[in-house]
């Protein structure tokens, strides 16, 4: 079959590789029909995440259609049309039972060296790097999906692949971020971040009660999308100052919630942006937290931090003085999907999150690379590529 | 030297100095002039130390004589399921190679004694011995360890603590006694880390088989070419 590879830093191929089979008994296979990329897929591509091996299949966001099951796989049948979350979770241990699927005991191959670094081995994940079990990823015609039973979700036939194919991850991530950011009714929420997570995670808050939602970005296109299609109001922080700005906003109370969906790779301006590509590139810090930094003083006392972003390891100059004197909350994780997807059908069903204007770029497979550069140039009015591996 | 002789230097240092004896005779040899004395001088000493197994370098820094004491391997885990079911499924021992792949068969002989047939970790071949449970207290602890005669001297012990929502506390320990004397020691040492590592993950192994009913792989999956230099961190 054909699929995407990644052969080094921004160095990615279409690629004819064996076809996937079922190696456990609880594995799924499935033939791909869309998977979208995703912004922390960038941080694989541009070399920010350890433990890339050259010709690993990328990809973690999709749906398709199951093609055969293994021996204990009881929930699912050929032919089903389903999307697949995309952390892996074995429903069984302590922390898939508590919902908690991203903390999954028993997914990660690697779990053994992953401990040494993170300490408490965390779950695998689709095409996101050996330290997070080394799967292959769905940028490809097929897919073997483990604990498929607990890991892929029929579609209800009422909902479009255009809006099923986030519910793999974007539209979990965004619904998670602002269920962790503890919304009350009436609070002003900060979302930084105007991609497909934040995207989603602005509404979200609208859906868990926020009043309002303000939305951060430096690309215009994407704080017009946010504006459009969530209701928010907008900020570039190229062209204002941020923190006043969210101050004169709320009355010079700050924004109860603040939601980072931007993660290592955050651009700033002046002088700290050059602080923290220097330190990055050195590899003096992995994550560069100007997003973390600036949520932190926006907030306002005693607030909550919801961090979804991705970050890899470690971060300098978090502002902890600020953190610890204004009272603040700060949660994070990569979503549980497994415990939402129900609920986000339901949630698309009513038009209460709509995903599909995301969908900018359906491409076909052949053509990943360059879905990838038009998605990393932020080029075009890309919010999300999608690539679709049947297309020719 | 009116002291007696006693080997204060372990085996893996031996090999070094050796190692690094035979390095600096060599560079010294090369280009023989009286600059090369104390190199040879250096080298000599490194050989007696080596070879000897005693450094009275060591002996004044107060290095206390080698031993070869048990190599531990030790894992805890917590596994979600009641201590009853944890403690049967380990009691049966012909389990243990569902999760822990270096052993091919654990042949239950009766209800106390086992033959083990094992892939020496690292390295390859087969070793085979008889062990015997020494300690069965149902639902807390069982111990077994080699009979007489095994190459290598080994015991283990799985003990069973109640955890918060009726899981269960899992601690075990694995412990060999490599082969006596200098080439056992030295090559144990040198494969110590290597089936350490495996003992620890395949230990791993046995929460994710009991929980899971599988231990998650990747061997056999689809990959674009390898090039370039596999690492796993």
């Amino acid at each position: 079959m054909k699929a995407l590879c990644w052969n080094g830093v921004r160095n990615l191929n279409v690629e004819t590789v064996e076809d996937p089979k079922i190696l456990n008994p609880r594995d799924a296979l499935v033939k791909v029909t869309m998977s979208s990329v995703c912004g922390s897929d960038l941080h694989l591509i541009n070399g920010f995440i350890p433990s890339m091996q050259a010709g690993d299949i990328l990809g973690h966001e999709f749906i398709g259609e199951v093609v055969e099951v293994g021996p204990e796989v009881h929930q699912l049948t050929v032919g089903d049309r389903v999307v697949v979350v995309s952390v892996i979770g074995c429903g069984e241990c302590s922390y898939c039972k508590e919902q908690l699927w991203s903390l999954c005991d028993n997914s990660n191959p690697h779990a053994v060296i992953q401990e040494k670094i993170f300490q408490y081995p965390t779950a695998g994940i689709f095409g996101y790097s050996h330290l997070f079990g080394g799967y292959a990823g769905s940028h490809a015609e097929y897919i073997r999906v483990p604990f498929a039973d607990h890991g892929a979700f029929k579609i209800p036939e009422d909902i479009p692949d255009e809006q099923a194919v986030f519910v793999s991850d974007g539209v979990p991530t965004g619904y998670m971020a602002a269920e962790m950011a503890g919304i009350k009714p009436g609070d002003i929420v900060a979302v930084w971040g105007a991609g497909g997570v934040g995207q989603m995670a602005i509404q979200s808050a609208y859906h868990l009660g926020a009043e309002r939602v303000i939305a951060i970005d430096g690309l215009d296109y994407r704080l017009a999308a946010a504006a459009t299609h969530g209701h928010a109001e907008v900020l570039n922080y190229k062209d204002t100052n941020v923190l006043e700005a969210l101050k004169e906003a709320t009355g010079g109370r700050g924004p109860d919630c603040c939601i980072d969906a931007v993660g290592m790779e955050a651009n700033s301006t002046g002088i700290e942006h050059y602080y923290d590509r220097t330190k990055q590139f050195f590899k003096l810090e992995t994550d560069r937290p100007a997003v973390l930094r600036q949520a932190i003083a926006a907030c306002r006392k005693g607030g909550t931090l919801s961090v979804v972003g991705v970050y890899a390891g470690f971060a300098d100059k978090i502002p902890m003085g600020l953190f610890v004197n204004k009272a603040l909350t700060m949660r994070g994780g990569q979503m549980h999907g497994q415990r939402y997807v129900p609920l986000l059908f339901d949630l698309i069903r009513k038009g209460k999150i709509d995903p599909a204007f995301m969908l900018t770029h359906p491409m076909p497979l052949r053509k990943g690379s360059e879905a990838y550069e038009i998605f990393n140039g932020r080029t075009d009015g890309c919010i999300r590529a999608v690539l679709m591996p049947q297309a020719s | 030297m009116n002291e007696k002789i006693v080997k204060n230097v372990g085996a893996t240092e031996r090999i070094v100095s050796v190692a690094l004896g035979a390095y600096l005779l060599a560079k010294g040899l090369r280009r023989l002039n009286y600059r090369s004395v104390p190199t040879l001088m250096f080298s000599g000493y490194l050989f007696m130390r080596g070879g000897l197994g005693y450094c009275p370098i060591s002996k004044r820094l107060g290095k206390k004589d080698v031993q070869t004491p048990a190599i531990n391997i030790k894992a805890v885990m917590t596994v979600a399921k009641p201590r009853e079911f944890v403690y049967n499924y380990w009691r049966r021992l012909s389990n243990l190679p569902a999760f822990m792949h270096h052993l091919q068969e654990v042949k239950e002989l009766n209800e106390r004694q086992s033959h083990w047939i094992a892939e020496v970790p690292g390295i390859g071949g087969k070793i085979e011995w008889d062990a015997e449970i020494v300690k069965d207290e149902p639902n807390e602890r069982i111990g077994w360890r080699s009979i007489d005669g095994a190459l290598i001297r080994n015991a283990g012990k799985v003990e069973f603590f109640d955890a918060p929502r009726q899981e269960t506390e899992v601690r075990i320990i694995f412990s060999y006694h490599p082969p006596a004397g200098g080439i056992g020691t030295a090559a144990a040492r040198l494969f110590h880390p290597i089936v350490k590592g495996i003992i620890e993950n395949e230990a791993y192994n046995f929460k994710r088989v009991i929980e899971a009913g599988e231990i998650p792989t990747i061997n056999g999956q689809p990959s674009g070419k390898r090039t370039g230099k596999i690492k796993l961190i």
